[in-house]
């Protein structure tokens, strides 16, 4: 008996809460492409030796295999590109969007997703100004948006931010690595 | 019988009353988060583990690049929902120990009703069995086939199942048999 109560405990410890929606997609994409009126949608199937470099750049493989990024247009001009990066943690998945100017840097970071749990530390990491320490980074940097928020928020926060810093630090690897050689200027 | 919960003591048949409403509670929100992020269709639960229609069964030689269109109203389509090898490595490895603990729970109830042992027998093994497919058609229908979110539909369905005849039996026999029985 005394094993199964240990069990439950652990088991309700351990239970991840249901993944909550904090910014909608076209919400996102608004923010991270302004302007844009038209938008294209690249599926990047990776190959077995291009997954396994994208792994060892950042210890991290896409969902089946495949790297999706969305570009827009206004009128012709291209206004830059974005990607979505899950990044699952042990109290269950965030989302992360990263937006990247027609040049190639980072233009905004948005938590699109997170767990009912979560979402108080990513709404304090936020609040403190996490996503702006990501603006204009670029391929080959590296996201340290949690060191600069320690100290100014809780534990709690300060950990959250470090799975951000995960989901950009994909985001720039799988752009530099995947788009932005394909992409000059777009 | 040493344990019969027809006979046991108000106190007890008061626990084991509350622990089946606790867990009726629990099954109802369960279903209700499963009718939100899988659905109750073999296509819906198929399009949740079995990944992108899109997707290639195997990597590319070479790496791959396919472009589409997209308008606003495309990203405001609602997603599916959809859990991945790495996420399901982690339900399952979340979720399966407290099935079993809810298991082990409704089996203690069915142990202490006037059951033959043939009946209670069976009802422990559908109580255990049931979660075992839920998972084992999440699995399967991921690596072999998405015919097989049919089997998680069969888990999840026993699982209420099960619950509803164990409720049914402890309320009946706790509560509504007077026959012989000290309340």
């Amino acid at each position: 008996m005394n094993l199964l109560l240990r069990g439950a405990v652990i088991a309700t410890v351990l239970h991840i809460t249901p993944a909550v929606v904090l910014v909608k997609r076209p919400d996102a994409v608004q923010a991270l492409l302004p302007g844009a009126d038209t938008y294209l949608a690249r599926d990047v199937h990776l190959s077995d030796p291009d997954a396994h470099r994208l792994h060892e750049l950042v210890d991290w493989s896409p969902e089946d295999g495949v790297l999706t990024f969305y570009s827009g247009k206004a009128d012709t001009t291209g206004v830059g590109a974005l990607t979505f990066v899950r990044v699952d943690t042990p109290h269950g998945p965030i989302e992360v969007a990263v937006g990247f100017t027609p040049q190639g840097a980072v233009r905004g970071v948005i938590v699109t997703k997170a767990t009912v749990e979560m979402k108080p530390w990513v709404l304090e990491a936020v609040g403190a100004g996490l996503v702006e320490r990501y603006r204009a980074l670029k391929p080959g940097d590296v996201p340290a948006g949690a060191a600069a928020l320690v100290g100014h928020v809780g534990n709690l926060a300060a950990y959250i931010a470090g799975e951000v810093d995960k989901g950009v630090a994909r985001g720039l690897a799988a752009y530099g690595t995947f788009y932005a050689v394909r992409n000059v200027g777009a | 019988m040493l344990y019969d919960l027809g006979r046991a003591d108000l106190r007890i048949k008061w626990l084991v009353t509350c622990l089946l409403a606790t867990l009726g509670v629990s099954y109802v929100f369960g279903a209700l988060m499963v009718s939100l992020y899988a659905g109750f269709t073999p296509e819906r639960v198929a399009a949740t583990y079995a990944g992108r229609e899109m997707s290639m069964p195997m990597p590319p030689e070479t790496t791959m690049v396919m472009e589409h269109a997209m308008s606003m109203a495309d990203f405001a389509k609602p997603e599916v929902h959809e859990v991945d090898t790495n996420l399901l490595i982690q339900d399952t490895h979340v979720h399966v120990p407290m099935y079993g603990v809810i298991a082990a729970a409704l089996s203690l109830v069915v142990a202490g009703l006037s059951l033959s042992q043939g009946w209670a027998l069976a009802l422990i093994t559908l109580l255990f069995s049931a979660p075992w497919l839920d998972f084992a058609g999440m699995w399967l229908t991921k690596f072999v086939s998405a015919r097989f979110a049919a089997v998680t539909l069969i888990g999840g369905w026993a699982m209420g199942v099960g619950y509803l005849a164990v409720t049914a039996l402890a309320i009946h026999q706790m509560w509504l048999r007077t026959r012989g029985v000290d309340r």
